[in-house]
Order: structure tokens, then C-alpha cells, then sequence
């Protein structure tokens, strides 16, 4: 029985008529919503959408606090790099343990998902009951109360960093271990039978194997770690504050002229991400064709 | 002299390997001790190291701060999340799973483009409009938090289908299912897994939001996260604190220790 040459062709077609049905939904309300406030905050950034007065086309809004917007990207920038350096590093490190099944594995992986159901205000809150002057770690360290390093709140991020990089490390694990699992077993075995020592196992099989996990999950938290608003807001210091903050506090100003400067400061967080997204994807991709 | 030095890499090695992974569980878990001890102490002044007086101030104040009803707003602003965002990302997962699309390159950058957008951003872009239509600010906060749960869901789903033989499902059509038993009967049961797993994500999205709860809701909508928020910021309150975090925390952990096991006796029971 020879198949009629339309019949599959028809079938690929209503199949591929039930794909567009079946993710039009998501894709519309992806759309729709961050369409609508994009637009927005772009239109008021440039003027164009105040709560009072006439519509003015201005960069007012992105040049008014140029100095403490320049200061608030160098602070999200900073936070964000090394919260992603860490959390990559620890990360790959738990990943690597799992994956070789080292001691305690299963007890890893709990502890890990257990993080990643933790809401990132309750590990904010959490790290500054443990990093502050007067926190957990201080009164069980036995360092005076005076000469406890300026953690929260400080010249230096490091409870926000330290915050992020703990949660965030369960993530990237977690990615890792899913992406690589049983390939890598295998994979290893062939490797041991051709002689490579578990120092090359490392380097010739694992980390090409999950260097495209650990590459786009590194992408996902430096960007949530740019755009996130409460662990900065709990742990960070006053001046200069990471974007979100400065955002969120020139948003909720009682002088409505700082909408635009707020709506600016959303504008240049969004950039950024989208920035790190379009530099790092290609990277990403390629990583995947080679593995 | 040479396996005196191997002996000794050895033994170094061996250390080692239980030591990384001590540290690594010690980095994990040591962030969270402080709300278990703050949680559980009435009176911890000064410096001393441990609590003066253990007891339960904290839970009374917590539940004199409303933790409860707002334990439940919060429950069902994740519960609201889910059943938007899961079946959602179970029908586009579906579709991008099984290779239905010509070109599955668009649709699947906006299906993760809400992970690269800040949701402070996008909810003080919308701040605007909600308030210019009348949107309840409910209903405006549950649909930007399904926005941002469906990235999670879709690609959950999307992994689950890849996995899954469509073939399946086309057997139960020949033998007589209708396409919609066959969905409901063949193809759901076996992606169980997956599914528990988005509805969980897409959950802890709404259950864990702050920004988009306190921009959009203007500190109307009081979540546990609100409290725990504002706790936090400006009690210097410890206990409080602690015993709002903690209670935030325990119901997802209870969820995922009963479906862990639950997961788990199933697999015994399949493989006996």
C-alpha cells in the first residue's frame, strides 16, 4: 500500500496548526503583560506618561541623578558578578560531588532543593540575623561586638553576595546534576577504562559535559541577582544602593517628578539584563555544540 | 620514599573527600540556624552565645501580627499562580517537547524571556495602567507573578515531554481513546513527575514574591512575605523575625518532604 504524498504532509500541517494553539496562551500572556509595562516604563522614563501635567519628550529622567545612577549600576554590577562567580563556583563544586557520588549525596541534594524552596527574603532575613554586629556569628566567634567586620549594611556588599551565592548555589547544582546525570556515569566509566585519572575525568569529561548548564544557569543568576529588590533592600547600605532599590524608593518618592528618574533606573536595570542575555547566549550555544 | 608520599596523597585525598563535602553542607544549612535558635528563645540579650530564656514570644507575637491569615493570602496567591501558569506551561511544554512547531525559536525566547526581565520592572510598568483600567490589584499581581512562574513551568514541562514516547498516545487513539483520554489517561499519568514539579515552582513563585506583591499591592496585600518584610527592615524584633521566616519556610519544605517519599515508595513499589 503506497501512503498518498499529501496525507503526511496534511498531518505535519495539523500538527503543527495544535503546536501554535497549544503555546499561543503562554505566549500571549508573556506578551501582553511585559509588553504593556515595558512600553510603559520606557514612555515614562522619556517623559511621556506623567501623573501630572503635559507630556514632554526628555531624557531628564536618565540624566536628573546621572551620578547616583552611575553609582547604583556599578553597585548591581558588582553584587551581581560575584554573587554569580561564587554561587557557579559552589555550585559546580556540590554538583561535582553528587555527580561522583561522594559521601553524603543524597543528603546534598535535599539540603539543595531544601534551599531552593526558601524564599530569598527569609535567607535575607536569616543572613542578617547571622552577619550582623550583633548576628549569630559574632556572639559564637567570640569577636567583640566593636571589632566585628561592617558585613550588613557595609562598604561592601558582602551580606547581599553571600545571600545570593547560598541560594543561588543550590540552583546552579541542581541545573548541573539534572543536564549532566546519567551521561556523565557512563561517559566516566569509558574514561577510566582508557586510563584517566579522576583529576582528568574532572577536566575532560565533566566540565565540557555541563559547561552549557553552568553556563546558562551562571546567565539566570547574575540576571535575578541584578534585578532583585529585597535582599539588597534588607542587607545593602543606604548610598549607593543597587538599581532595584534606588527604583523602588525614587517610585514610592511623594514628589511624583522622580516617576521618570525611577521608571530610568528600571529602564537601565532591564538593559543590562538584557545585555548580559544577548553576550552570553551565543556562548551558551556554542558550549552545546560542543559538548 | 615514594610510597611513603603516595600513601600520604592518598591519605590527603581521602580527607579531602570527606571534608568537601562537610563544608558543603555546612555552607548550605548554617545560613538557616539562627531562625531556628531565635525562633525558640523568649529572651537572647547581649552577646552571650546562646539564648537566656527559651520559650514561645515569638509565635505569639507572630500570630498576634496576623501570621495566619497571611500564611493563607499567601497560599492562595501561589495556589492562584499554579493553576494559571501550569496549565499553561504544560500545553506550550508539550508543544516544544514534541517538536510541534515549525519554528520553535521565537516562541521559546518569549516563553523565557520573563526569567531576564526584572519583576520590580515590570511591575512598576504596570502600576500605571492597572491603576488608569481599575484592575484590582489582586488580580494585576497573580497575573505578572503567572508571567514569571511560566518560564519555570513551560521548561519543566518541555523536559518532561522530551522524554515521553508521543508514539503513546497515538496507540491509545487506534485502541479507541478519544484524544482527550488519551492526554488525560496515557500521557499525564506518566509525566506525573514533571507536572508536580512545575505546579511546585509555579507556586513558590507566588508564595515567595515580595516586590511585585508590595509595588503593585502598595502594602495592601499582606503576604507572610510582607511581614516577614517589614519585620526585618524595622523591628530590630529577633524573635518575630525568626518565627515569621521559619513559617514561611516549613510548609513548602513539608510539601516536598511528602511528595520525596511518596515519590519514592512508588518507585519501590514498581520496581517489587
Amino acid at each position: 500500500m503506497t501512503q498518498h504524498p499529501t496525507s503526511t504532509h496534511d498531518l505535519r500541517a495539523i500538527r503543527q496548526l495544535g503546536g501554535a494553539r497549544l503555546v499561543a496562551p503562554a505566549v500571549l500572556l508573556i506578551v501582553a503583560v511585559t509588553g504593556t509595562a515595558l512600553v510603559t516604563v520606557v514612555a515614562t522614563s522619556l517623559g511621556l506618561l506623567p501623573l501630572v501635567g503635559q507630556p514632554r519628550l526628555s531624557t531628564d529622567g536618565f540624566t536628573t541623578l546621572a551620578g547616583d545612577l552611575q553609582a547604583a549600576t556599578y553597585e548591581s554590577l558588582l553584587t551581581a558578578a560575584t554573587a554569580t562567580l561564587l554561587a557557579a563556583a559552589i555550585g559546580f563544586t556540590i554538583a561535582t560531588v553528587v555527580v561522583r557520588a561522594g559521601r553524603g549525596v543524597r543528603l546534598l541534594v535535599g539540603l539543595a532543593v531544601a534551599v531552593l524552596t526558601v524564599p530569598h527574603l527569609v535567607g535575607a532575613a536569616a543572613t542578617g540575623l547571622l552577619l550582623s554586629d550583633v548576628g549569630l556569628a559574632q556572639r559564637w566567634s567570640g569577636i567583640s561586638a566593636a571589632s566585628w567586620p561592617e558585613l550588613v549594611g557595609g562598604r561592601w556588599p558582602w551580606a547581599t553576595v553571600l545571600e545570593l551565592a547560598w541560594k543561588e548555589s543550590a540552583f546552579v547544582a541542581l541545573v548541573v546534576i539534572s543536564s549532566v546525570g546519567r551521561q556523565y556515569a557512563d561517559l566516566r566509566e569509558v574514561a577510566a577504562v582508557l586510563g584517566a585519572g579522576p583529576r582528568a575525568q574532572w577536566r575532560r569529561v565533566l566540565l565540557p559535559l555541563s559547561a552549557p548548564a553552568l553556563a546558562s544557569s551562571s546567565l539566570i543568576v547574575f540576571v535575578y541577582s541584578l534585578g532583585t529588590y529585597e535582599v539588597a533592600r534588607l542587607l545593602g547600605r543606604a548610598y549607593p544602593e543597587p538599581l532595584p532599590v534606588m527604583a523602588y524608593r525614587l517610585f514610592t518618592d511623594i514628589d511624583v517628578a522622580a516617576r521618570p528618574q525611577a521608571a530610568a533606573t528600571a529602564v537601565v536595570a532591564t538593559g543590562l539584563a538584557l545585555l548580559a542575555a544577548v553576550m552570553t547566549l551565543p556562548l551558551v550555544r556554542r558550549l552545546r555544540a560542543d559538548r | 620514599m615514594r610510597r611513603q608520599a603516595a600513601v600520604r596523597w592518598r591519605a590527603a585525598h581521602q580527607s579531602l573527600r570527606t571534608v568537601i563535602p562537610a563544608l558543603l553542607v555546612f555552607w548550605l544549612v548554617i545560613p538557616l540556624t539562627p531562625l531556628l535558635l531565635w525562633a525558640g528563645a523568649s529572651r537572647w540579650s547581649g552577646t552571650s552565645r546562646l539564648p537566656q530564656d527559651l520559650g514561645l514570644r515569638g509565635w505569639q507575637e507572630a500570630l498576634d501580627a496576623g501570621m495566619i491569615a497571611a500564611l493563607a493570602r499567601s497560599g492562595l496567591l501561589g495556589a492562584a499562580v499554579a493553576l494559571i501558569a501550569t496549565p499553561l506551561g504544560v500545553m506550550a511544554g508539550r508543544a516544544l517537547g514534541w517538536r510541534l512547531l515549525r519554528r520553535p525559536a521565537l516562541p521559546s525566547v518569549v516563553l523565557l524571556g520573563p526569567v531576564v526581565l526584572a519583576p520590580f520592572a515590570v511591575a512598576m510598568g504596570l502600576d500605571v495602567v492597572i491603576l488608569r483600567l481599575g484592575v484590582p490589584g489582586e488580580v494585576a499581581v497573580v497575573l505578572v507573578l503567572s508571567v514569571f512562574a511560566l518560564p519555570y513551568t513551560t521548561f519543566t514541562m518541555r523536559a518532561t515531554y522530551l522524554g515521553l514516547d508521543p508514539a503513546l498516545e497515538e496507540q491509545a487513539r487506534v485502541l479507541g481513546a478519544s484524544s482527550r483520554q488519551a492526554r488525560r489517561r496515557v500521557t499525564l499519568p506518566a509525566a506525573t513527575t514533571g507536572l508536580v514539579t512545575a505546579t511546585g515552582l509555579a507556586f513558590l513563585v507566588g508564595w515567595s514574591d515580595y516586590a511585585v506583591t508590595l509595588l503593585i499591592g502598595g502594602g495592601q496585600i499582606v503576604t507572610a512575605p510582607m511581614l516577614i518584610g517589614s519585620s526585618a527592615a524595622g523591628s530590630g524584633n529577633d524573635a518575630l523575625t525568626s518565627t515569621l521566616a521559619l513559617s514561611a519556610s516549613l510548609p513548602p519544605l513539608m510539601a516536598l518532604a511528602v511528595f520525596t517519599c511518596a515519590a519514592s515508595r512508588r518507585r519501590t513499589a514498581v520496581h517489587s
